[in-house]
């Protein structure tokens, strides 16, 4: 009987098919917004699911040049990862499937082994644009991952707990840590877009000058996993900072309205500015992002000695 | 495959002839240093169409439309190059209503051009949210186009000795109702380039030119005037209806991006007041007047102010009903090397909005080829030259 659970906690809820659904649903929601903030027309709700359909149906064309081993591996590595680490998140509202002490930090770890395995993919071609784009990818993972990571260790601070279950019991019972905390959520909801690529922070894969970044050479199967996990992790994310910042998850309702409209707020943000440079998202986090993070966390820690 | 580069060898991003940031076909091969350009160069004629050559096979009347279609984008100001050229050569005056018109819709067409450029630059620099704005606004100004001449970008207004089609009351009234909208979107535009601060990172500082580059490389248009170079056209040397209805040089110290987006928004104020003044002022007379079949033995220039900076024509006629010559000079081609010259020593993600910064016509300057030629011959047969061909495309 418990292996059967776990099973379906792997492969249906809230791993596996759960995740696949809810991600493109979450993609369709946020290229439409961003098409209709940019005073466009947007995709159809079935496109992210024909666009996933049509790219494994494709065939995977291996580049010269490349490691067959890894250029196959990698995407699977990486969607694995996301999808391990939506096991501890609390989905859909409902109890995390598996939970420990110190979960928090293997899902940030794992959601960082997403991009790290994105850089590799990258840097494992010969193609130029690839090249550029995974050095791109890894200069602004060192840049938005310990802003993002302090930006998180803020309320887990707060409560007293690195494990993402009580995090989430501690916020749902107490004020929003969104308005004790603003600064702490500004950070993770920013990082969180660096961590997707999204605009402004997409110089990894600036279509204008290095075509798709490190994702050059991939097409078919490869794209496709890459594809998904990039949008599952965009529900994670979401999912963390709701959790975190926004009182907490506990029950579905809840999850749909807080991830929801954090969804509205980054497509506002996407189509809001221009692209940033690689040196100036580097500079942005670190002259700012950090400090910002750095400071809130300080206080954190001051006013818990204090009181 | 297993490659091993050398340390004198150079990383080189190439740019085209298909890529995302092209759109139309050119190749740039830049070399870099991380993300630091270190070195340019730039191989045309993708899109060669043999234009100058197909001119000396049709009558005078007919080349105004072939040389339309040199540009997409500025059509309307190639045939009025040419016609006026053509008319100088015959001697024909025309008439006052039919020059106010060719110029109104000159005007018209800068408005289109400068607001598809800055929408296409907001684009390079990953500024969608701009780029969509400001193609959705540019509809109006395509509507009254359209309205006018019945073409959304080939209007074929000009005719020799004249222009096609009248303007009425109506369309006057809507051509004032379109101009007072986009002069608002404008204002709000130009607050937007020159206050958003992502944007300014992009632009302010970026590509910087001097006076003395600019005056040295013979840029020209607003590339030149952002960089305080006055050189224009309708003001040096007013042709049409310029010389009735003046306008205002815009220049610019700086020199940089941000500069060049600055010029082609003040210029917008200046075209929508030209436009107005036009249309209050629309002298009366003949629409067409008659211009022979056979143009008089001689050769003239003609230089215009296109969007994009001097458009050159040189005809040379024979006295036949077709011409001997006709040798065209697009703004393109004269900016280019600025591009290429100040680009060295700039970030990898400034390359496309530079690019894009002198507002590129690819297959306007593919008009001539320089062929290299591996013996000293100086005549080519048919024969070696379609060998070549094949060879070149192969």
């Amino acid at each position: 009987m418990n292996t059967l659970t776990t099973f379906l906690n792997l492969l249906i809820f809230p791993g596996g098919l759960f995740l696949l659904i809810i991600s493109t649903v979450y993609e369709w929601v946020d290229r439409k917004l961003v098409a209709r903030y940019q005073n466009r027309v947007g995709p159809r709700w079935f496109q992210p699911v024909a666009d996933i359909v049509k790219l494994l149906a494709k065939e995977e064309i291996i580049p010269n040049g490349v490691r067959a081993e890894l250029f196959i591996g990698l995407p699977a590595v990486a969607l694995a990862a996301i999808l391990a680490s939506a096991l501890y998140t609390p989905m859909f509202g409902l109890q995390p499937a598996f939970s420990f002490r110190g979960d928090l930090i293997v899902v940030l770890y794992l959601l960082s082994a997403m991009t790290l395995s994105l850089g590799l993919a990258g840097a494992n071609t010969i193609d130029r644009f690839s090249l550029i784009g995974a050095t791109r990818t890894l200069t602004q993972l060192f840049s938005y991952e310990a802003p993002f990571l302090l930006a998180l260790l803020g309320p887990a601070i707060v409560a007293g707990t690195w494990q993402i279950n009580e995090i989430n019991a501690y916020t749902g019972t107490h004020l929003w840590i969104l308005i004790t905390q603003p600064v702490g959520f500004l950070v993770a909801l920013i990082g969180l877009m660096g961590k997707l690529e999204l605009p402004p922070f997409d110089a990894p894969e600036a279509e204008t000058e290095i075509v798709s970044g490190a994702l050059t050479e991939y097409s078919g199967r490869g794209l496709a996993l890459f594809r998904i996990g990039k949008d599952i992790e965009l529900v994670i994310g979401l999912t963390l900072i709701s959790t975190f910042y926004l009182g907490g998850l506990s029950n579905p309702l809840w999850f749909v309205l807080k991830t929801g409209v954090l969804l509205v707020v980054v497509a506002g943000l996407q189509s809001l500015f221009a692209r940033l440079r690689i040196d100036q998202t580097v500079g942005l986090w670190w002259r700012i992002g950090a400090l910002l993070a750095l400071f809130q966390l300080l206080a954190i820690i001051v006013l818990r000695l204090v009181l | 495959m297993n490659h091993k580069p050398s340390a004198d060898e150079k990383f080189i991003i190439p740019i085209g002839p298909q890529h995302p940031a092209l759109k139309e076909p050119g190749h740039f091969e830049f070399s870099v240093d991380g993300e630091i350009v270190t070195g340019a160069t730039v191989r045309l004629g993708y899109a060669h169409r043999g234009i100058e050559k197909a001119t000396e096979e049709r009558s005078w009347q007919q080349n105004a439309y072939i040389l339309e279609r040199i540009c997409g984008i500025c059509s309307h100001i190639h045939a009025t190059a040419y016609t006026i050229g053509v008319e100088r050569l015959a001697g024909v005056t025309i008439s006052p209503r039919a020059n106010t018109i060719r110029t109104l819709v000159a005007e018209l067409e800068r408005v289109h051009s400068h607001m598809l450029w800055w929408g296409v630059a907001a684009h390079e620099g990953g500024f969608d949210t701009l780029f969509m704005y400001t193609w959705r606004d540019r509809e109006t100004i395509m509507d009254i186009l359209e309205n006018l001449s019945g073409n959304r970008v080939n209007y074929s207004a000009n005719l020799l000795g004249g222009v096609k089609f009248d303007i009425d009351q109506k369309q006057v009234d809507m051509i004032r109702k379109g101009i007072d909208f986009l002069e608002e979107r404008t204002h709000y535009y130009y607050q937007v380039i020159t206050t958003d601060e992502t944007f300014l990172g992009r632009t302010e500082n970026i590509g910087t030119m001097t006076r003395e580059q600019a005056e040295s490389l013979g840029s020209v248009g607003p590339t030149a005037r952002a960089s305080g170079v006055e050189r224009d056209i309708r003001v040096n040397a007013p042709y049409a209806a310029y010389t009735d209805f003046l306008i205002k040089m815009i220049t610019d110290t700086a020199g940089d991006l941000k500069a060049r987006f600055v010029v082609r928004l003040k210029e917008l104020f200046e075209s929508y007041r030209l436009i107005r003044e036009m249309l209050d002022n629309l002298p009366e007379g003949e629409l067409v007047v008659r211009v022979p079949r056979r143009i008089p033995e001689g050769e003239t220039i003609s230089r215009v102010e296109a969007p994009r900076g001097e458009l050159f024509y040189y005809l040379a006629s024979k006295g036949g009903d077709k011409p001997e010559r006709i040798k065209v000079r697009t703004p393109t081609l004269p900016n280019w090397s600025s591009v290429l010259s100040v680009i060295v020593g700039h970030k990898l993600a400034d390359v496309p909005m530079m690019l894009v910064g002198i507002d590129p016509c690819f297959s306007c300057n593919d008009r001539m080829i320089t062929l290299q030629r591996k013996d000293n011959s100086d005549v080519w047969t048919w024969a070696k030259l379609r060998q070549y061909g094949i060879d070149y495309y192969k």
